[in-house]
């Protein structure tokens, strides 16, 4: 925008150079702006004459010819008020006032950018204003809080995890990611390749209006990144660095030796035998496991250079960033660590330059970035009950130890004879205790399981993007791009021999074999199974995307038209190959550790290999158009038509057509308003349109054939019986089977006050996405599984609202931005209102799930209505035929509801007990700077959401408990909420009920930041234009009730059956971290 | 520059022409479309196959529902079994006649309309698979239809007003439900047509036991005719036991208890088997409709037998009524051959343990034997090589019998054959007495309940008074099981039984 406003401003100067008369006075004098900054580049004329000059670097100008001491200046400048100043006494100092009208926002929307005055669509921005502040090492926590109507959940803090996205709610039973478009590249197969230092916006498209130029894709929204690219002038070297020490934000509280010997106690007095531990108390603290399985100050470091330059005809720009990042749980072990590589080469290019001499034909530009990201990670098992190294934490014994004692070896010797050769040792030797699997079942000590081997995963992705642009004619524009994506990922690992438990080992045992012939004759044989192996896989995809857009864009008197015309192909193949194989020859270099130097043989079964390609097959063909127009900057109108044919959809539905209306109205641009000068913008806008999903599995069309379908034909008197190879069709068609259809409208205002200092946007929406792939309702006779069609549908509507407010007072310039979400999601249809949408299961039974009327998916339980304190509180408990509505129960037991009023308590009482998505979705972000201080301060928060706390085991006795075990009920009036400890209990208190659902509201400090830049009229003298030191704070506090391990639950990516369930969820971290922003 | 525009503008439209319509095709790289599989013989003959497959499913598909047993409890030789009442609910039910839409052997409905399904397939594709001679398809043809009325034979016996339907249903799969009389029309109908194309073998040659052969489908005509008691075809239904009895390809097996032992399989009496082999048999709870062996012969396993037995220890389902074993004349040897008592067989040794209805009878024909999974490579309880004796030749002969003493031709002969291999007097040539005849001979084969309903004899003497469990007594309303609820609830036009 300044070099622009500089060029144009030169033109001008030179214009009036060019043809200036002579007068008598020699003026000079400085622009400046309302914050006495000097104002480059503004051009001072001699009023009513060609007489002109431009201000300096300082804002200084001088006239080389005489002024008339009478004379007015004219001093305009690009994002200012005109000024006219009389001469006066030669020397002139002129103010520029900001016109904010003038230093109009544009956004970027699906093939084009439009001026924010006349969008008529709901879209957010975020602008490289507000990421300055942020050091992300993922761009979807840039989102995280910054912009209504986006909720990003990180699903743990393990450093390689990926947040979910959602965008105006779930859309889906199937799937609701959003559909990313990076640079009009739409990018598959996730988004950490990307450095959040590159990126220059971001825009999110919410309604369909917007996404409906994406059609098929866009039911779940669309989010457009923009990246940095070169700038024209003297070339810039930046340099990031940070450092930071992680630390997760809270540790779940679980008992101590004394408070878990207690608590056993109680659970054998409860069952009705003698107390095992004779005094608790002897065992002070113990073993604090979850203490010791965390890895205190766990190194995060962040390195970014990019240098930038150019000139009229080219502009590049290079970026190389590094990230070290290590798991708080296992980093130190080597299990859940993550580095990454990025570099990053943009080239814009003016082939010709012909706009001076013609208007048609008359230039041609060529961009191009090219960017690969080297991706590395540890797996390690989260947000699992089932033997995770935090969930094994969490049930561990505080009296048992760490290490094996040297007596405690000796028994293993007797206790596990073939295991005890494997069992784990650290680095020096020294054996880790082998917990007792009976009592611990999968679960193992955690520091031993972390010592084991985890699988490596790494990624080479390259996306490379050109794209010519050509001026046909007057406004007329052609836009050519190819887009290439190339990714390879893969992970390899093996497992050693290991003896962790009974139940949890793993090494090379002899069988003998007994087989019998037809007349009963046994023969043995001896036969080593395999238990260490080692395995590789090996994917790639590729993809490639092209595009050709014809545009025309021109404002005729009041009139303006926009016109996009396009077309986009898109491919993407990919491959696989893998192996696998038993009985390690070096099990002990790790070098030499391969599927290569194995000893298994493929006819054990101890050698498997597999690869396909073509195994990621998918077309898409689109012809799209969009049509804007607005008279006066006052009434705006756009249509969007959008027709994709996908290889997901069948010859009956190859194609669908995704339309689209809004319209606005910009109150402030008519008359009776342009004077009221504290209101800056009054705009409403509405939006109607269909987008699609096509986001469903292949061929669900058409019929395939599957074979296995086997008989037996022939004798086994005679020696003819075989096995006969039988085909069959898998299943029912369903040749109408499409795309999922999202319907949404969308009334919106955007208000600005006081020069848009204060500004408020607020959007009603209407979401329905219809045709949710799901079983049809098939009777069973006609003979073969029922094929899935487009049944369900699901509603989202809700409320958003941003507000910001910026201004400057003396030194201190300041901003406040907060935005807010309301969120109402029903699942309206499913295939048959009777039967419910599975969920996720627990052992303590079914956890989630989805029926008609209710939000997708949600809690699924029994109602508890307090503890029966006493025996006369049991007795009372009855049903209307004066029976007991729960014959097993006693004092300290559970009351649970009779939900269905039948006069038990059954399964069939289970109903809505809570949900993992909130009402609310706040966001609050502040910023102020102050003579070269700068502070910046981001909080996020939820209302109205719960979590399903499930990391407790009850079917495991006699492991640790969570520390508000401590508030069970002991006696009358001792707690009515939670019940007496029992190992197993007859009334089943621990099945799921909302005893284990709490409320998961919280608000979190995302980002602070405080940084300070240097003065430069130091840092000139080394050379540095700019250095910018700061120190940042990631989740600083977390306001919640919810006790688990952190109130954020996705339960996993794509599917989410399982939000908001903690199963012993990898906490986030709170990092501090301190860096140098360095500018050459 | 002006050749950069013009490279790039030729680029743009040669990408934008290669996207055709194929462009935006999937193409799966691991099967075919059904459109294009069936190309030759071969192809053809895997969904012939695949028409077969669901015969074997019977003994379990997620229950167990082995067809002689699942009858049978519904009379009086066999008892349901098993650890306790509630081992097998379903069972249980079935045996005391308290089915319900929701608790029944629905795994049956299952299995007949998959094999129909299947069935279909074959007779709508086998006229356009180029290369197979004319001969060859009326053989696919003949096959797939007797397939299609067995599984349709089976539904009419259990649920009798059942939907119907020859050409495979298409959106939104709905078919009409016929009344039980126009089903079994349906069925005669088609059997008959598929004799009129007279490619059915008389017997299997080697290697093709299992496959329908004309026998086989008589037997299934004589079946359904008997049942229905249609008198029109009476003669029909008798011409085609005569011209088995005259092929001279089937012969009684002089040994009763030959024809159980896995040696005795495909004998010359056996006129058509269910297969199952247990040499390499992969059959596993987690795949129990893979090829292999059956689970039933461990599931009326003698619980608690002792190795020295020679039986192996099983779980007790479907024992035998002590009414059974009494009714035989000494010397029977039906009795010993197809009835296991085990104290009587072996007083020295001890069963490890009883269970519910123990009786100490077992039926011998199936029980599983010690080895009798030889070679098995899976679960080992899934898979005996125990062939269900679907038909057999003595079945032919009993049926001509009756059929003669309906029609007024004497096949008396046809009896006597029967009882000079069984070693027993003559009791009566009518056709009360060929029905005790059939009852000696086929105790847990699974036709004596139907026998009784077919003769009118259910109602008294399927009385809870005659049994030593059952509290109901059967009546003419539980000739048809109720329609099972999930299909009501997907075609609400379908009617239900009067249970």
């Amino acid at each position: 925008m300044k070099h622009l406003a500089y060029r144009i401003a030169l033109i001008f100067a030179i214009m009036g150079l060019s043809c200036a008369s002579a007068f008598a006075q020699q003026v000079k004098g400085t622009v400046k702006d309302s914050a006495g900054l000097p104002v480059i580049g503004a051009a001072v004329v001699v009023e009513g004459t060609a007489n002109g000059t431009t201000a300096d670097l300082d804002g200084n100008f001088v006239f080389d010819k005489a002024v008339p001491a009478d004379a007015v200046l004219v001093v305009t400048s690009i994002g200012y008020k005109t000024a006219k100043v009389p001469v006066g006494s030669g020397f002139v100092e002129v103010v520029l006032q900001e016109d904010n009208e003038m230093l109009e926002e544009t956004v970027v929307i699906g093939y084009g950018v439009q001026k924010k005055s006349v969008v008529t669509a709901a879209i957010s921005s975020i602008t490289s204003e507000d990421l300055k502040s942020q050091s992300q090492t993922r761009i979807e926590n840039l989102l995280q809080g910054m912009t209504s109507g986006v909720v990003v959940v990180s699903p743990s803090g393990a450093p390689d995890a990926t947040s979910q996205i959602r965008v105006r709610g779930i859309g889906s039973t199937n799937g609701s990611d959003p559909l990313y478009i990076i640079d009009g590249f739409a990018v598959s197969g996730g988004l950490d390749y990307l450095n959040p230092n590159d990126i220059e916006r971001i825009e999110v498209l919410k309604d369909a209006a917007s996404g409906a130029v994406y059609g098929a894709r866009a039911a779940n929204g669309v989010i457009l990144v923009t990246t940095k690219q070169g700038q024209k002038g003297k070339t810039k070297v930046n340099y990031d660095f940070s450092y930071g020490w992680q630390n997760p934000w809270r540790k779940p509280s679980v008992l101590n030796a004394t408070e878990y010997a207690i608590m056993m106690n109680e659970g054998y007095v409860n069952s009705g035998k003698a107390p095992i531990y004779d005094d608790p108390y002897s065992f002070g603290e113990g073993t604090d496991w979850v203490e010791l399985i965390f890895n205190d100050n766990a190194p995060v470091q962040k390195h970014d250079l990019n240098i930038t330059g150019g000139n009229d005809k080219l502009t590049y720009s290079t970026s190389v960033g590094y990230l070290y990042k290590e798991g708080t749980i296992g980093g130190n072990y080597g299990r859940s660590n993550y580095d990454r590589v990025t570099v990053r080469q943009t080239v814009n290019a003016v082939l010709f330059d012909n706009t001076a001499q013609r208007n048609w034909l008359n230039k041609m530009t060529f961009n191009t970035a090219i960017s690969y990201a080297h991706m590395n990670s540890t797996g390690i098992s989260t947000n699992s009950e089932f033997g995770s190294p935090l969930g094994s934490a969490l049930a561990m014994s505080p009296l048992l130890s760490v290490y094996a004692t040297p007596e405690e070896e000796e028994q293993y010797k007797t206790m596990y004879p073939e295991g005890y050769a494997h069992i784990v040792r650290d680095a020096s030797g020294r054996a880790y205790t082998v917990v007792d699997g009976n009592v611990y079942n999968e679960q193992t000590n955690p520091l031993a399981s972390l010592s084991l081997p985890g699988t490596k995963y790494d990624t080479d992705k390259f996306v490379i993007n050109g794209a010519v642009e050509l001026n046909i004619w007057d406004a007329l524009k052609f836009r050519s791009s190819l887009g290439i994506d190339l990714s390879f990922w893969g992970n390899h690992g093996y497992t050693k021999q290991y003896f962790l438990s009974s139940k949890s080992y793993n090494y090379n045992t002899v069988a003998s074999e007994t087989t019998y012939d037809k007349d009963g004759n046994a023969t043995v044989t001896e036969k080593i199974n395999y238990a260490e192996s080692a395995q590789q896989e090996m994917n790639r995809s590729f993809r490639w995307q092209l595009e050709n857009v014809i545009s025309y864009d021109k404002t005729f008197g009041k009139h303006s038209v926009a016109a996009v015309l396009g077309q986009t192909a898109i491919r993407s193949t990919g491959s696989n190959v893998g192996a696998n194989a038993r009985g390690l020859m070096y099990p002990y270099d790790e070098w030499k550790i391969s599927v290569n130097n194995t000893v298994g043989q493929q006819a054990d079964g101890n050698r498997n290999g597999w690869g396909s390609w073509n195994s990621i097959a998918y077309s898409l063909l689109s012809y799209f158009g969009r049509v804007s127009y607005n008279y006066d900057e006052r009434y705006m109108i756009q249509a969007t038509m959008r027709a994709d044919a996908s290889s997901h959809f069948g010859p009956n539905n190859k194609w669908g057509y995704f339309p689209s209306v809004s319209a606005g109205w910009n109150a402030k641009n008519e008359e009776f308003l342009k004077d009221v000068n504290w209101l800056s913008m009054l705009k409403v806008r509405g939006s109607w349109g269909i987008n699609g999903n096509d986001g469903i599995p292949d061929f669900k069309y058409a019929v395939y054939m599957s074979t296995g379908n086997n008989y037996t034909f022939g004798s086994g008197a005679n020696g003819s019986e075989t096995i006969s190879i039988g085909a069959k069709p898998n299943g029912l068609a369903n040749p109408d089977a499409k795309w999922e259809q999202s319907i949404q409208t969308d009334l919106g205002v955007d208000l600005g006050f006081l020069g848009n200092r204060l500004t408020l946007t607020a959007d009603y929406y209407n979401k329905i996405t219809s045709g949710m792939l799901m079983a049809m309702q098939v009777p069973g006779y006609a003979g073969d599984s029922a094929p899935e069609g487009n049944v369900g549908t699901m509603s989202n509507a809700g409320i958003e609202l941003d507000f910001g407010y910026r201004d400057t007072y003396g030194d201190l310039s300041y901003s406040i931005s907060a935005n807010a979400t309301y969120n109402v999601n029903r699942l309206t249809k499913l295939t048959d209102d009777a039967t419910a949408f599975y969920g996720s299961d627990h052992k303590i039974g079914q956890l989630t799930r989805g029926i008609v009327g209710l939000p997708f998916p949600y809690f699924y339980g029994h109602k508890t209505d307090g503890i029966f304190q006493n025996e006369e509180e049991v007795a009372a408990y009855v049903n209307e035929a004066g029976k007991p509505l729960q014959p097993n129960a006693a004092p300290g037991d559970v009351r649970f509801v009779d939900i269905d009023g039948d006069g038990d308590i059954d399964d069939e009482d289970r109903t809505y007990i809570g949900k993992g998505v909130p009402d609310w979705s706040l966001g609050l972000n502040i910023s102020l700077e102050w003579k070269g201080i700068d502070f910046s301060m981001l909080l996020q928060g939820t209302i109205g959401n719960q979590v399903f706390n499930v990391t407790r085991r009850t079917d495991l006795y006699y492991v640790n408990l969570p520390k508000t075990i401590l508030n069970r009920w002991t006696g009358e009036g001792t707690s009515n909420t939670q019940p007496k400890f029992m190992f197993e209990s007859a009334n089943n208190n621990y099945r799921a009920s909302d005893l284990w659902v709490e409320d998961a509201s919280f608000l979190r400090a995302r980002n602070v930041q405080l940084g300070y830049t240097i003065p430069q009229k130091w840092t000139k003298k080394v050379a540095i234009q700019r250095l910018r030191v700061y120190a940042q704070a990631e989740n600083l506090f977390t306001i919640t009730k919810y006790v688990g391990c952190d109130p954020e639950v996705t339960g996993g990516n794509g599917f989410s059956s399982d939000l908001g369930i903690d199963r012993g969820v990898y906490p986030q971290s709170r990092t501090f971290s301190v860096g140098v922003n360095l500018n050459f | 520059m002006k050749k950069i525009f013009y490279a790039i503008c030729a680029f743009a439209v040669l990408m934008l022409s290669s996207c055709g319509k194929d462009f935006v095709t999937a193409v799966h790289n691991s099967s075919e479309p059904q459109s294009e599989y069936y190309i030759n013989e071969e192809r053809m003959f895997q969904g012939l196959v695949a028409a077969y497959d669901p015969l074997k499913w019977f003994d379990y598909f997620n229950e167990y529902d082995a067809l002689n047993m699942v009858s049978d409890i519904m009379a009086d030789d066999i008892y349901c079994g098993g650890s306790n009442e509630g081992d097998q609910p379903k069972l249980v039910k079935t045996h005391f006649y308290n089915v319900t839409s929701l608790e029944q052997c629905g795994a049956i409905w299952t299995i007949c309309y998959s094999g129909i399904n299947r069935a279909c397939h074959v007779l709508e594709n086998v006229d356009g698979v180029p290369g197979m001679t004319e001969e060859k398809k009326n053989l696919y043809k003949a096959e797939a239809t007797v397939l299609k009325a067995f599984y349709y034979t089976l539904l009419w016996k259990f649920w009798g007003n059942v939907p119907y339907y020859d050409k495979n249903l298409e959106a939104p799969y709905i078919a009409p439900q016929l009344k039980a009389d126009e089903v079994y029309e349906n069925i005669v109908t088609r059997l008959e047509e598929a004799f009129e194309l007279n490619v059915l073998p008389m017997k299997a040659a080697a290697g093709n036991e299992g496959r329908v052969t004309k026998a086989m489908a008589y037997m299934l005509y004589a079946e359904a005719v008997m049942y229905q008691n249609d008198q029109a075809r009476y003669a029909k239904a008798l011409e085609f036991m005569d011209e088995i009895i005259t092929s001279g390809k089937y012969s009684l097996v002089s040994d009763f208890a030959s024809i159980w032992e896995e040696s005795g399989e495909w004998g010359t009496e056996s006129v058509w088997e269910i297969n199952y082999m247990s040499e390499g048999a992969a059959r596993s709870w987690g795949n129990p409709i893979y090829s292999g062996g059956s689970v039933y012969p461990m599931l009326s396993g003698v619980p608690g037998a002792p190795e020295a037995s020679g039986y192996k220890g099983g779980w007790g389902f479907g024992p035998v009524a002590q009414s059974a074993w009494d009714m035989y004349e000494e010397g029977d040897i039906r009795r010993d051959g197809g009835i296991l008592n085990f104290y009587y067989e072996f007083p020295d040794l001890t069963l490890g343990e009883t269970r519910w209805q123990y009786t100490g009878l077992f039926l011998k024909k199936y029980v599983a034997r010690m080895n009798g999974n030889h070679g098995q490579i899976a679960d080992a309880d899934m898979n005996y090589g125990n062939n269900q004796r679907y038909y057999r030749y003595a079945e032919t002969l009993l049926n001509a019998a009756e059929l003669g003493v309906l029609t007024g031709k004497d096949r008396s002969n046809c009896l006597a054959e029967v009882r000079a291999r069984a070693n027993c007097s003559d009791t009566g040539t009518d056709q009360l007495s060929i029905l005790e005849e059939r009852h000696k001979e086929f105790v847990g084969e699974g036709k004596r309940y139907w026998d009784l309903i077919r003769t009118g004899q259910a109602a008294t003497v399927l009385k809870a008074a005659n049994h030593e469990w059952r509290q109901n007594d059967w009546t003419e309303n539980k000739k048809y099981w109720p329609l099972p609820q999930s299909e009501c609830d997907k075609d609400p036009n379908l009617v239900q039984n009067n249970y």
